[in-house]
């Protein structure tokens, strides 16, 4: 497996250090005005100018914050409700057509009730963050819990276990690899949506930055903030990974 | 010990029709009697341990365990799948420390009598490895050992030994027979191999090739201890497995 991971890593770096080349290359061959897009290097170098810097540090942890606060709202509402769905008749019959009307609604759409409801700081933007990211999570777990060998709950059932205590530590381990699936996309999409709600309305976070950089047409700091939320989004998708090979030991190979 | 009544069961097929699986079963099992069920393929020998089990409700009849009747899952009857139904998220010791979890037992003492059950079953050594990483024989005995850990008295195996190579086979026999001698525990034992119906039990139920009827109850004298290579030289043995074949190969007469 070692042996593997190294090329693999080389070569999904590739397509990155290509799409770099071209920019360097777009910028150095004067085809592209540099005030309309920088060569790389001077974002990068006021890239790492900025990772210093407290204030711009405190925009990207707000960001973060968000992003964290609406995806885990949203993994325990999608969790939850998809297990709960998959376990009583009831729930499920209640659940369905709410998820079925409002999953394919563009939750953007839902983004001037919140700030008008919640505000313009945090909760409106996490209450975004958390809207769009808890369908791919409810429908994953959902359809993971369904289909879970039902002789893994009647070997607990044997045992003494009660049908709901069997639902939360057997059907939702057994389903954990479609859950973690589910997860995972939320996890993007989080990472979209927060920079979103920060460019339509804030005064704060990467989304923000990019704006007011917009604003005042400085294009260097706009990349900025771009860079460092793909950035955020690499090293949280190889964080949710290494989670997600401890929690799936046991698990048969899956891609 | 178990008493079935007239047990008929009726599946609704995706086209709305309705199949019988089982028809008009009686039977009953004395305790610390070990009967086989024997059939072709598709007559409903796993349905029938799965109402028995309590883990699916018949359409007609009754089961009673003890007297009680049955209507759900419950430690008295402990199912051993034809398809293991291990936990892939726990280790073979955490998959035998289950039942005896659920039953209200220490860690400590639990873990203990899951060593000598995985002992038992030859797979000292192995506590640590997930399903996943095991042999087919190895599972099938883990299966066994979770089993027996919380202690039922009825043991509901379906073809236990079914997808084993010959050699496993007959070791697991012998173990499983060992393991009975030591505490005649009732087995209701389902398979489609007559020598293995034959060797390992005081009663072999015959049943019809779909709906599953009794065809006939074959009582089986042979002393215990049984001792495979004297019985594999034993007239009685042998006699006893050409009659039965012979009784399954005979056509069926009508209803
Ligand atoms: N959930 C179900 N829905 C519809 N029909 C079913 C269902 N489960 C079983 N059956 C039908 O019931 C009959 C008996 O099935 P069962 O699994 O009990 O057979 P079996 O004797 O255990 O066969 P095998 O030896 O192949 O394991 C089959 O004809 C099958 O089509
Ligand atoms: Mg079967």
């Amino acid at each position: 497996m070692m042996r593997r991971a190294i090329p693999e890593t080389l070569l999904g770096s590739l397509p990155v250090v290509l799409v770099l080349a071209l920019w360097q290359g777009l910028t150095s061959a004067g085809m592209a005005p540099p005030s309309l897009l920088p060569p790389p290097a001077a974002v990068f170098s006021r890239l790492a100018q900025q990772l210093t810097d407290p204030v711009f540090l405190g925009h990207a942890a707000t960001t973060l914050f968000r992003l964290f606060a609406g995806f885990t709202i949203a993994v325990a509402i999608g969790v939850a409700l998809g297990v709960l769905a998959t376990g009583s008749r009831t729930v499920g019959a209640l659940v369905g057509p709410v998820v079925r009307v409002l999953a394919p609604v563009p939750k953007i759409a839902l983004y001037p009730a919140f700030i008008l409801i919640l505000g313009f700081e945090h909760a409106s933007k996490i209450a975004l963050v958390a809207a769009d990211a808890v369908f791919p999570i409810l429908l994953a777990t959902y359809q993971g819990t369904s289909a879970v060998e039902p002789k893994l709950v009647w070997s607990a059932l044997a045992t003494g276990t009660s049908r709901r205590k069997a639902l939360f530590t057997i059907v939702l381990p057994a389903a954990l690899p479609s859950v973690l699936t589910g997860c995972r996309i939320g996890l993007v999409i989080s990472c979209i949506v927060v920079f979103l709600a920060e460019m339509i309305s804030s005064t704060n976070g990467l989304g923000h930055l990019l704006v007011y950089a917009s604003r005042s047409f400085r294009t260097v700091d706009m990349f900025v903030p771009l860079i460092t939320i793909s950035i955020l989004g690499l090293a949280l998708n190889a964080g949710f990974n290494a989670l997600r090979a401890r929690l799936l030991a046991g698990f048969p190979e899956e891609s | 010990m178990i008493a079935i009544e007239g047990l008929s069961k009726s599946f609704e097929t995706a086209r709305r029709s309705s199949h019988t699986a089982l028809a008009d079963i009686s039977l009953n099992v004395a305790a610390g009697e070990f009967v086989s069920i024997l059939g072709p393929s598709g007559c409903g020998k796993s349905t029938l341990l799965y109402i028995v089990g309590g883990f699916v409700p018949p359409t007609e009849g009754t089961v009673a365990v003890n007297g009680k009747p049955v209507t759900g899952p419950g430690p008295d009857r402990g199912p051993v799948f034809q398809e293991f139904a291990l936990f892939p998220w726990k280790t073979v010791l955490g998959n035998v420390m289950y039942g005896l979890l659920e039953r209200g037992m220490a860690r400590s003492k639990a873990e203990e009598r899951a060593r000598a059950l995985i002992g038992l079953v030859h797979l000292k050594g192995y506590e640590h490895f997930y399903p996943k990483e095991l042999s087919g024989g190895m599972k099938q005995r883990v299966a066994i050992a979770r089993t027996l850990a919380y202690g039922p008295s009825i043991l509901l195996m379906d073809e236990p030994f079914g997808a084993l190579d010959a050699h496993t086979r007959t070791g697991l026999q012998n173990e499983l027979l060992d393991i009975w001698e030591r505490d005649r525990k009732t087995v209701l034992f389902v398979t489609h191999s007559v020598e293995e119906a034959v060797f390992l039990s005081d009663r072999v139920v015959v049943l019809t090739r779909s709906p599953g009827r009794i065809k006939q109850t074959v009582a089986i004298g042979l002393s215990r201890p049984r001792r495979r290579a004297q019985l594999l030289v034993d007239r009685r043995y042998q006699t006893l497995v050409v009659d039965i074949e012979r009784l399954m190969d005979a056509p069926e007469e009508a209803p």
